[in-house]
């Protein structure tokens, strides 16, 4: 049997007193794409901060493999050079920091803990060149400072060039489509998709089924009260579109 | 009747006095038994109580017969260098610099026992006069080298009507509790362009004092630079006067603080004529169990009409220990202006931290990212490429915890 990109086991954590993932179990092959769909407040979120490794949450039980290995017990900066990328719902300005200067410093760093060489400035370069293309990411918006002044699709754009620069074995899109019109959903699918691979799988994150035209997923799982409480194919998601949560989580929408 | 309260004198006080004498100096050694060095009570030592702060003062300085590597090398700068307060014979001189020494103290008179003690032990100035667009940076390199030693030195500098010139000041020495006692006046002719950097990179031993004087005329232009990466306990004090419309200054800095240290960047910047722009810029980066102060002062003169200043402190704590200090002041006697001043602090920021995290940076290194991109405001502005490296390498090396 091969080993799952991403393997999820009774996942319980908490901020403070609240508990917020109450047992989530999930298990994501190679190359497939999962999509979690649930409403505000589900703790989607919290399940993408977690398995990237934010400080605020306090994990009180259950295992997280990232390909076989254990990822509660690595740092943030650890769980990325091992393969994981959170595409954030709401990625940072950092003013200071010219964003090709943190790509650079990004990928050198992923692939010195992996034991490989730095990569030269002008492979750098032209690897940053293709990924931008794809995403219309031009080397003007590259100069500015991280994130700082850049539109919400810029914002996104630029969270999928990372992607496809760091290629990691497993993306985490957190509400990806959330801030983007038609246009720029359909420019960030354009970038996803061929990203897609035998060896690299996805977990996208949304509480809209109109992400998942554009990225369309192997499996989706329904989201309720801090677990997953149904999973089907992508005809799940129309059903969810079409009765809303109520049914699937007992309360009322 | 106003009564002079006796003043109970310390041995750094004693020291001082002896000092003062045996240089002839007898007002100012007056002036010491009767005041002593500036408490808390004195409004602008507030922060920086030089009774409590100074313990001891070492023997007058004696000519220097060794000295140890240059503290900062800039590829291409034109070298100068005053060791133990003795002016340095100089190299030939690039095109338009004219180089002289001077007797005596370089510094107005004001009210600071700084500025005092300065004036009455600063045998010799190097003087520099620049009469045109200068090329290479021009390095000041000022030492205390051998056994600790109390040291005053002073430059003065000229620029001519419509010059320009980038001016590196590095204090440095041996590994010795010094007290350096240095002071700069410099005068910035009309239409002038000057940038003047000074970098105390001197050991934690050392007690670190520089007063910058600077006169701005009719249109000229200049960046003052004050960075503190050295010294245990240190005060650099920038007094900057307007004295033509059209001038504008930029005053900033880098308060680099770790544990064990005490250091103040102290400015008093006088708009005394109409029409001139100033903005201030402080950075303190504070770690350890350490204070970093920050006073700035802005006065607008009664006639100075259409002055706009800006001035903003922004400190960044990265201790629970450290304490970072910001008391910003503006007199402003003239009812037509525009000033301004703002002052923050705090940590770094968790959700940027986790996010360079995120995507494979080790925290040593994210802290660098978001420290380096705090301080860039300061630096950024230094074109000279080697001088804007060699700068950028004395934060890193602060970072790194050299």
């Amino acid at each position: 049997m091969t080993t799952p990109i991403l393997e999820i086991r009774n996942l319980h954590a908490r901020i403070e007193d609240r508990e917020i993932l109450k047992g989530v179990n999930l298990i994501i092959p190679p190359g497939e794409v999962h999509a979690v769909m649930g409403r505000n407040g589900s703790g989607k979120s919290t399940l993408s901060y977690v398995l990237a490794g934010k400080e605020d949450y306090e994990i009180t039980e259950g295992e997280v493999l990232l390909d076989g290995e254990n990822l509660l017990e690595m740092d943030p900066a650890e769980r990325a050079a091992a393969g994981l990328f959170l595409a954030f719902q709401y990625p940072i300005e950092i003013p200071g920091v010219a964003t090709m200067t943190f790509l650079k410093a990004a990928m050198n760093a992923q692939r010195k803990a992996r034991g490989e060489a730095e990569m030269s400035t002008p492979d750098f370069m032209r690897a940053v060149k293709s990924a931008g293309t794809e995403l219309n990411v031009d080397t003007d918006m590259l100069k500015r400072p991280l994130n700082v002044g850049f539109s919400g699709g810029e914002k996104k754009r630029a969270e999928v060039l990372q992607m496809a620069l760091l290629q990691p074995k497993m993306c985490i899109l957190d509400e990806t489509d959330s801030g983007l019109d038609i246009d720029a959903l359909q420019v960030v699918s354009k970038g996803v998709n061929p990203l897609r691979a035998a060896n690299r799988s996805m977990l996208v994150i949304t509480h809209y089924q109109r992400l998942l035209n554009h990225i369309v997923p192997d499996v989706v799982h329904v989201f309720s009260d801090g677990r997953i409480v149904e999973s089907g194919d992508k005809d799940l998601a129309l059903q969810l579109e079409a009765k809303g949560y109520a049914d699937f989580d007992g309360a009322a929408a | 009747m106003h009564q002079t309260m006796p003043v109970r004198l310390g041995p750094a006080e004693e020291t001082l006095i002896a000092q003062l004498e045996s240089v002839g100096a007898s007002a100012e050694a007056d002036r010491m038994t009767v005041a002593g060095l500036p408490t808390r009570r004195v409004e602008s030592y507030h922060y920086t109580d030089l009774k409590t702060l100074l313990k001891t003062v070492p023997p007058l300085a004696k000519v220097a017969n060794e000295a140890s590597a240059p503290a900062l090398r800039v590829a291409g700068a034109y070298q100068l260098m005053i060791a133990n307060g003795v002016v340095q014979a100089a190299s030939t001189a690039p095109a338009g610099v004219i180089v002289g020494k001077a007797a005596g103290g370089v510094l107005t008179s004001r009210d600071d026992v700084l500025v005092h003690l300065n004036g009455a032990l600063a045998k010799e100035s190097l003087t520099l006069t620049l009469e045109s667009s200068v090329d290479p940076v021009i390095q000041i390199d000022r030492r205390i080298e051998g056994e600790a030693a109390h040291a005053a030195d002073a430059v003065k500098i000229f620029v001519a009507d419509n010059g320009s010139a980038v001016i590196l000041e590095t204090f440095s020495g041996s590994d010795a509790a010094h007290v350096g006692n240095h002071a700069t006046y410099l005068a910035v002719g009309k239409n002038a362009v000057v940038t003047h950097i000074t970098v105390d990179l001197s050991s934690k031993a050392t007690n670190h004092f520089a007063s910058n004087e600077y006169s701005l005329a009719e249109g000229a232009k200049l960046r003052t630079v004050t960075i503190h990466a050295g010294a245990g306990l240190s005060r650099s004090q920038v007094f900057a006067r307007f004295t033509g419309e059209g001038a504008h200054g930029d005053f900033t800095g880098l308060n680099l603080v770790e544990d064990g240290q005490h250091n103040d960047i102290t400015i008093d910047i006088r708009h005394g004529v109409a029409h001139t722009t100033s903005q201030e810029m402080y950075k303190q980066i504070a770690r350890g169990r350490s204070k970093a102060v920050f006073q700035g002062k802005i006065v607008v003169e009664r006639d100075a009409q259409k002055v706009d200043a800006k001035m903003m402190m922004q400190g960044l704590m990265l201790s629970d220990e450290a304490e970072i200090l910001s008391k910003p002041e503006l007199e402003i006697y003239a009812d037509d202006v525009v000033c301004g001043h703002g002052s923050t602090c705090g940590e770094l920021d968790e959700d940027s931290m986790f996010y360079l995290m995120s995507r494979g940076i080790p925290k040593a290194e994210a802290e660098t990212m978001l420290v380096r991109g705090f301080i860039e405001e300061v630096l950024d502005p230094i074109e000279d490429e080697a001088l804007n490296e060699a700068l950028t390498g004395i934060v890193d090396g602060w970072l790194q915890g050299k």
